[in-house]
């Protein structure tokens, strides 16, 4: 071997060095179906917003392990059977270094048969549903709280001022029930007495029958497990049927302004479950929101949170496990207990979310309260609801 | 977790089945006409009676209208909507085999929804004009439907009167019940369908202006209404005029009797049934429908 050679070795040795920490390997490319088209379309697009901005972020902070994150991103058009495709080509044609997950339960439920078949972690910040996360799957990490603890407020802050019945009504679709049932167990081990549960068919309008019979029942509280039409609906019919529990809580579609928008001062004193809200002293909430606001234009919901949340947590499993090694970041996940933007996030072993909390909200004189829990409310809970004619 | 069902519990699901059957006669009214007349089944029906809830709803939010003064404002542009789908679409397929009609009405009715979705967009809106109730005894009778059972039955009232007591209501029914001998008796039927279709547009906006008042309103909210007004008219007996407010008034007081003795989940299960039994007891329905 010459001078000349060894130079030019050495050389080339030093220039591959030099470039390693950030260019030679290139970006993280992290894959995701979303829902940008179709009937989740703009749920989705939230979604997809909050892991833009997650990896905007990350890349103006340096990176992750000395690389740039970038987002391979197709639209499912809010179907199952077209994410399960999208998740098959960025596994194995478009060989992402890591993936994160789709909107919705449906969505969520069908792709992750495919990254469990190729043991490829990922992080599902929108799926809410317990089963998704009860099959034994080893690979996926929930973010945002499970249907059945939406009603927790209401039924803690009822038992703590003594209120012992409670009647609970939902629509009758997979993701309200689940949020009854929640709402039927908790009650009950707590010490209350379940007086009235029924369900209605998903676009009912005429509630009479329902209410008559809860009426009579005459519960201190009533939980109603709903999406949006419906909670309008039952809340204007109680007011026609005078029916007057002592509190009433209403799941989805209650912490919406559109809610209070539509009932005006009939809103007032209903509660509604969130699971995220700008107002919220989570580290790093306050900057999100501005930070969310300033790049998209918009204000962030609870879906943009959740998908900001999903991707710094992680980016963070990453971090800690100094490698894209889906073995190394699903030990890391698994042991994880941290604090976004979004809240709590720590997963037991089958990657089931325990620590984010929802937030019950109550309508105060037009303005979203945030009643539950204690440690994160902005005001006290109004209480006792007085009877329609005193509102 | 079963309530004991009291007699002023019965009473007051009775009356809340009779303000929702007045509502469901009248609409159900305008499918039954032109059923009758033109032998059409409108699917756009439920649709129609969505653009009428929101020509309310603008008239009010927009115009400050009184929703209850908006009801013949409203009437009479969907007697004008109606009128002019039936001179540009629905005459083409007034002689077609029934499927023809189904098809074309279906595709009025899809369009219909998706143009409010476009125009309106689907978020619910809401007349919030008048809410809570008059306490009656034991029971309480919601404002907002008592009023919507006033003006339905006086709008249903006075749809009679026309059709018995005018000229053109003569016609209406002559047409109805043989197309041939009205035209050999000098019945313009071009004209009679026309209108026909006009007025029962007009039945339907009626509803939907009183609907708004009671739940908020979607551009999808008009579907089931088409299917309850299909079901209370082959109740009361297809093309029979008195046979849909009889149809109405038992859907009503059917639905909230098992929404109370049953489950919520269950009443529109139950008004199918009573639908099939019907059919199966008497299948030209509870009044006899017009023959074939």
């Amino acid at each position: 071997m010459t001078i000349k050679t060894l130079g030019a070795v050495l050389v080339a040795a030093a220039v591959l060095a030099a470039s390693l920490p950030a260019g030679a390997q290139g970006p993280i490319r992290v894959g995701a179906s979303m829902s940008l088209t179709g009937t989740y379309a703009k749920l989705g697009n939230y979604q997809h917003e909050g892991y833009k901005l997650c990896a905007k972020q990350i890349n103006d902070k340096g990176g992750l392990l000395g690389r740039k994150v970038e987002f391979v991103v197709y639209d499912d058009q809010s179907t199952p059977a077209t994410a399960v495709r999208l998740y098959e080509k960025l596994i194995t044609e478009d060989k992402v270094d890591a993936l994160m997950g789709p909107y919705s339960s449906p969505v969520t439920e069908a792709s992750a048969n495919v990254t469990e078949k190729y043991k490829k972690v990922m992080v599902t910040p929108l799926a809410a549903t317990t089963s998704i996360f009860k099959k034994g799957r080893k690979y996926i990490f929930m973010v945002i709280s499970p249907a059945e603890v939406y009603l927790e407020g209401l039924v803690d802050m009822a038992a703590k001022r003594g209120l012992k019945t409670v009647a609970v009504v939902y629509e009758d679709t997979l993701f309200a029930k689940a949020s009854a049932v929640g709402a039927v167990d908790l009650a009950k081990k707590r010490g209350m007495e379940v007086v009235f549960q029924e369900g209605y068919p998903k676009g009912n309008q005429d509630f009479s029958g329902m209410l008559t019979k809860i009426k009579a029942a005459n519960p201190d509280v009533l939980a109603a497990s709903t999406y949006f039409d419906d909670a309008i609906a039952i809340t204007r019919q109680m007011k026609e049927l005078n029916v007057n529990p002592k509190m009433y809580g209403v799941t989805v579609g209650g912490d919406l302004p559109e809610f209070y928008n539509l009932l005006k001062q009939n809103a007032e004193y209903i509660t509604g479950a969130t699971q995220w809200e700008a107002a919220l002293p989570y580290p790093g909430n306050t900057e999100f929101a501005g930070a969310y606001k300033k790049e998209f234009g918009r204000e962030p919901v609870y879906h943009s949170a959740a998908g900001y949340a999903g991707c710094t947590v992680w980016a963070e499993a990453v971090r800690r496990a100094g490698s894209l090694d889906s073995e190394k970041v699903r030990e890391t996940l698994l042991k994880l207990d941290t604090k976004t933007a979004f809240g709590g996030f720590k997963v037991d072993a089958d990657g089931f979310q325990t620590a984010h909390k929802m937030v019950t909200t109550q309508w105060q004189d037009g303005k979203k309260v945030i009643v539950w829990p204690d440690e994160l409310a902005t005001g006290k809970l109004r209480f006792p609801t007085p009877p329609w004619n005193q509102r | 977790m079963n309530v004991a069902i009291t007699p002023a519990m019965v009473g007051q699901v009775v009356i809340s089945g009779i303000l929702a059957g007045a509502l469901y006669s009248m609409v159900a009214l305008g499918l039954a006409l032109i059923f009758g007349v033109m032998r059409v089944i409108n699917i756009a029906h439920g649709p129609l009676l969505m653009l009428g809830a929101y020509t309310t709803f603008f008239l009010h939010s927009l115009f400050g209208l009184n929703p209850y003064l908006s009801v013949p404002v409203t009437m009479a542009v969907l007697f004008v909507v109606g009128v002019v789908l039936q001179r540009t679409l629905v005459f083409r397929v007034v002689d077609a085999p029934e499927l023809s009609s189904l098809l074309l009405t279906f595709g009025i009715s899809i369009g219909l929804v998706n143009l409010a979705q476009l125009a309106f967009t689907s978020d619910l809106r809401a007349v919030e004009y008048l809410t809570g109730s008059f306490p009656l005894g034991p029971f309480a009778v919601s404002k907002p439907r008592l009023v919507a059972f006033v003006f339905a039955a006086g709008v249903t009232g006075l749809a009679f009167l026309f059709l018995r007591g005018t000229r053109l209501g003569k016609a209406i029914r002559a047409t109805s019940q043989s197309r041939e001998v009205a035209m050999v008796c000098g019945v313009d039927v071009q004209r009679v369908h026309m209108l026909t279709f006009g007025f029962a547009s007009a039945l339907a906006a009626a509803g939907g202006a009183l609907i708004a008042v009671i739940v908020a309103i979607q551009p999808e909210m008009g579907q089931i209404w088409t299917f309850k007004s299909f079901l209370v008219i082959v109740l009361g007996g297809a093309g029979n005029y008195p046979g849909a407010l009889l149809g109405g008034m038992l859907l009503g007081l059917v639905e909230q009797g098992a929404a109370l003795f049953l489950t919520t989940q269950l009443s529109e299960v139950v008004a199918y049934v009573l639908l099939v039994v019907v059919l199966l007891v008497r299948p030209t329905g509870l009044l006899g429908g017009r023959q074939t």
